[in-house]
């Protein structure tokens, strides 16, 4: 298990970091979802030691990990940017750790040998232990990273928006092939990405983080269905958020007052999230009865295949988003400029305390 | 990311990042310190030791640790040692001129009209090859090619221009600064053509659109972001003149002394302390006009 | 100024300035295959190869003695070997740590820098003082060798800087998340793809210290270095052997510059798809 308490990182007067805890559980697929400039590539780089926490502590299996030098941490790192030995062939690559490593060194031999090709077996790349790494595509030299990595038995493996480098055709059968291969070697994996649906996709947890801290840490289903807060929510790219302030039962928005189930004190701010797919669409007068609602004005629709996305303005100007699923369609035709009753379930939505 | 600042609270003794900033710089510190050690030991002391010495008291044959400044006063005195502190300058002063004024338009050429990367490098490594000769060896070629049966004299000869031939063209000022202009020349075109080949297509053409003449393009884009170029070139050669005395004493039969020669006949004779006196004043001079230049230009912003 | 009439203009501005640089060489290349009876000058009595032979010894006694160059030229040789060994490690260390961020990296930088831009004939004064006074022979082994390394580590510094600056640190990190030590994660990835660097900076310091001449002068001894000896025959008159050698010594440098490019594209055709991968990740 690795464990990470009150783990601040500083440039400067910019804080990266910002008293994060966070634990990755033993062999679990973990994914963390966040912003470009969150500091998600700056906690890999401390957890696998490139640089140091100012401040907070980092486990790793009862072992403290700050403070050590990257190489006695005994953590995978697969880049971005792959960053292959350019010097040596495939099977260099993947032979390099088990050979020059300062402990357990496995000498050039038969042993050596059969461990790296298992690992390109692994990987899919039998046979081509050969090639230069020159003389590979995108996504072989991903899975000849991946290999140099896990054939050195790492107690935990970070991935550095691995999938950030391939195309979309590519990226999908790397998840799933990231996944089987986790799960037959039962080593967790730590999947930095800024993709909300690769976060999904691929995690048995996933974390959102956000404003230096871990807004939310759980299975993708709870996260998605239920965010915990307005960062959870905002990050999973799913949620419409209406901000306002208490007033009784209702919140005073913008677009109106709208009822809320919980009781919160008076004037307080508060904000109200409505998932894009939970959002009906009428005509003003035709509201459905026990719909919660507003209206805002129809911008643009975005058609994107099985799904359809449709902008709204409403009348402070914020932007809200309805999806449509086209084997289920719930929407009217709409027309470009004119009013709309947006309409939902007093159910489908969730209340945040605090500002936006 | 790499800007770290070391002024962070230390919270709870040092903090890993703490330790960690102060690993990397004793890990730098210790990679430096034999390069910088060899620096001191064999440049600054030596240097030092020169304007130490030039307090020394020289007798005939030798100099004793005495301090005295009678050494300085001979020299100030003397107008063979100011007469060289005067051509010394001047060589420094026509030869810098010269090298900028035959190699600007080389470098203009290279830098801005040739387009083909390949014959830009063509042309740049043909400036370069020269070099892959023994500078002594580029000394004296200019004695067959100056003297009074050399290259110049009979082809001038053969063409009727002249009848006798010229005789300044050898063992006189006028060869010494002909060969150094060719020696240095390639420190300037350099610089610069790389500065004018980094200047971006599109400004100049939409100078061009908006109707500037050549000239005016010249004059408010082009010279402008070549003087970094310019100063970096002109420190290369202001560096290398200052310090010349070979091509003097082999050009211009001895009639050209600047201070290197001063130097270098002095110690002939063992007179180190005069040497030193020379020595001091030379670095003077270069030190004053590198501090000038770059007081102009950050020269490591510009390798 | 019209570009039209501009460009050409140049272009022959640009040519009489190779013929500038060139001619000294290509005279001087003509007369050295001057016969034994003409002078250092124009016209060509007959063509010759006497004064190669002369540089070798092959010739009759003459009155012209042989240019002493046999032994000056295997100190040459070996104190550029020296040099390059010693400059190419110190530039590489100290580019290695300018990766860091640190205080006083501008007044060492500047310091370093020092070592090429001052002038010889002061650094050999001074190295000749200092030597006197603490009582040390001078050598071209010992106070010459010290000076060629002033002037060719700065040298070797800004090339290896230059390639440090290209140089994508995450293949590090990567070898260091495998297990590997810093040390050999140096010796097992870094030095392998920095090698063109440290070949260019050999080069560089080679050629330098081969052609060293202001900051030996001083230094050097009684046991002189080739271009010492060369310079030892300006005072007197000069014959066409000098030119010969001169010839031999440009031939002799251009080798030097064939094996370098030949080792330069051997180096990079055999990894050339492999590096292409490093340029791609970057």
């Amino acid at each position: 298990m690795l464990k990470l308490s009150g783990v601040t990182r500083r440039y400067g007067d910019a804080v990266a970091l910002d008293g994060l805890d966070f634990i990755v559980p033993d062999d679990t697929y973990v994914s963390l979802l966040g912003a470009s400039g969150s500091g998600k590539t700056t906690l890999l780089r401390l957890i696998a030691g490139f640089e140091e926490p100012d401040a907070g502590e980092l486990m790793l299996g009862g072992e403290r990990l700050d403070g050590k030098p990257p190489h006695r941490r005994d953590i995978g790192f697969v880049f971005q940017n792959f960053a292959l030995f350019p010097h040596l062939s495939v099977e260099e690559n993947v032979a390099f750790g088990l050979r020059h490593r300062e402990s357990k060194a496995v000498p050039a031999g038969s042993d050596l040998n059969d461990r790296v090709n298992a690992a390109l077996d692994l990987v899919g790349l039998t046979g081509f232990g050969h090639r230069g790494v020159g003389e590979i595509s995108g996504g072989q030299k991903q899975r000849v990273a991946l290999a140099r990595t896990l054939v050195t038995e790492p107690r935990i493996v970070l991935l550095d928006e691995p999938l950030g480098a391939l195309d979309a055709n590519l990226r999908a059968r790397m998840c799933d092939e990231l996944r089987a291969i986790r799960e037959r070697l039962k080593v967790s994996f730590l999947h930095v990405t800024g993709s909300e649906t690769e976060a999904l996709t691929m995690g048995d947890t996933v974390a959102v983080l956000a404003n230096g801290r871990i807004a939310q840490a759980q299975d993708s289903t709870s996260l998605f269905t239920q965010p915990a807060n307005t960062a959870a929510a905002r990050h999973l790219n799913a949620w419409n958020l209406i901000g306002g302030r208490v007033k009784g039962r209702t919140l005073d928005t913008a677009v109106g007052a709208l009822p809320i189930s919980q009781s919160l004190p008076d004037g307080s701010e508060a904000q109200l999230a409505v998932r894009f797919d939970q959002i009906g669409v009428c005509e003003p007068d035709q509201v459905p009865a026990g719909q919660d609602h507003f209206t805002a004005r129809y911008l643009a629709g975005e058609f994107n295949g099985p799904t359809e996305l449709s902008f709204f303005r409403a009348d402070n100007g914020d932007l809200i988003q309805v999806v449509n699923h086209l084997s289920n369609p719930r929407l009217p035709d709409l027309t470009e400029g004119r009013t709309y009753a947006l309409h939902f379930s007093p159910d489908a939505a969730l209340l945040f305390e605090g500002a936006a | 990311m790499s800007t770290m600042t070391t002024d962070m609270p230390a919270e709870k003794g040092q903090s890993p990042a703490i330790k960690r900033e102060a690993r990397d710089r004793r890990r730098a510190l210790m990679l430096l310190s034999p390069g910088v050690l060899w620096m001191v030991l064999f440049m600054i002391l030596p240097m030092i030791m020169v304007v130490y010495v030039s307090f020394w008291t020289q007798t005939t044959f030798a100099v004793e640790p005495t301090l005295t400044t009678a050494s300085w006063e001979r020299f100030l005195s003397s107008s063979t040692y100011l007469s060289a502190i005067g051509t010394t300058l001047r060589v420094w002063a026509i030869v810098l001129v010269a090298t900028l004024v035959v190699g600007y338009p080389v470098a203009l050429f290279i830098g801005l009209f040739v387009k083909n990367r390949t014959i830009q490098t063509a042309l740049l490594v043909a400036c370069v090859i020269p070099f892959w000769t023994s500078f002594l060896i580029r000394v004296i070629a200019w004695r067959p090619m100056l003297g009074t049966e050399g290259a110049i004299n009979v082809i001038l000869q053969k063409l009727g221009i002249i009848n006798e031939p010229l005789t300044f063209l050898l063992f006189s000022e006028f060869s010494v600064l002909v060969g150094m202009t060719q020696i240095y020349c390639v420190f300037m075109v350099g610089p610069i053509t790389f500065m004018i080949a980094r200047i971006d297509e599109s400004m100049i053409e939409a100078a061009r659109d908006l109707g500037a003449s050549f000239g005016t393009i010249f004059r408010r884009i082009i010279l402008p972001l070549s003087m970094p170029g310019v100063i970096v070139g002109a420190i290369f050669v202001s560096v290398m003149v200052l310090g010349e005395f070979a091509t003097a004493a082999s050009l211009s039969g001895r009639k050209t002394n600047m201070l290197g020669n001063i130097i270098v006949s002095q110690v002939g004779s063992l007179k180190w302390a005069f040497a030193a006196v020379a020595g001091v004043v030379l670095t003077l001079i270069i030190a004053a006009v590198i501090t000038l230049a770059l007081r102009i230009v950050d020269l490591r912003k510009e390798m | 100024m019209n570009t039209r009439i501009l460009r050409p203009a140049l272009a022959v501005y640009t040519a009489a300035f190779l013929l500038f640089l060139y001619g000294p060489l290509i005279v001087l290349a003509i007369l050295s295959f001057q016969s034994q009876t003409g002078g250092p000058q124009f016209p060509i009595q007959e063509w010759s190869t006497y004064w190669y032979r002369h540089l070798f010894g092959l010739t009759e006694t003459s009155r012209i003695s042989q240019l002493p160059v046999g032994d000056s030229l295997v100190r040459s040789l070996v104190l550029a070997f020296m040099t390059t060994v010693v400059s190419t490690v110190l530039g590489t260390m100290s580019a290695e740590a300018f990766r860091t961020r640190f205080k006083g990296s501008g007044p060492v930088f500047y310091l370093i820098i020092l070592g090429m831009m001052v002038p010889g004939v002061l650094v050999g004064l001074g190295m000749a003082l200092l030597s006197n006074f603490a009582g040390i022979d001078r050598a071209w082994w010992g106070t010459a060798f010290v000076l060629h390394v002033v002037y060719t580590y700065p040298f070797a510094f800004l090339v290896m800087l230059a390639i440090f600056n290209r140089f994508d640190r995450s293949v590090e990190e990567a070898s260091m998340s495998l297990g590997v030590s810093p040390a050999q994660t140096f010796r097992r990835v870094t030095f392998p793809i920095i090698f063109p660097g440290v070949l260019s900076a050999m080069l560089f310091s080679f050629t330098l210290s081969y052609d060293e001449f202001s900051r030996t002068l001083f230094t050097v001894g009684r046991e002189l270095t080739l271009p010492l000896s060369i310079y030892g025959t300006f005072s007197v008159e000069i014959y066409p052997n000098i030119f010969a050698f001169g010839v031999l010594t440009t031939l002799f440098s251009f080798t030097l510059l064939v094996i370098y490019g030949v080792l330069m594209k051997r180096f990079t055709a055999s990894r050339a798809g492999r590096f292409s991968g490093q340029e791609e990740a970057a």
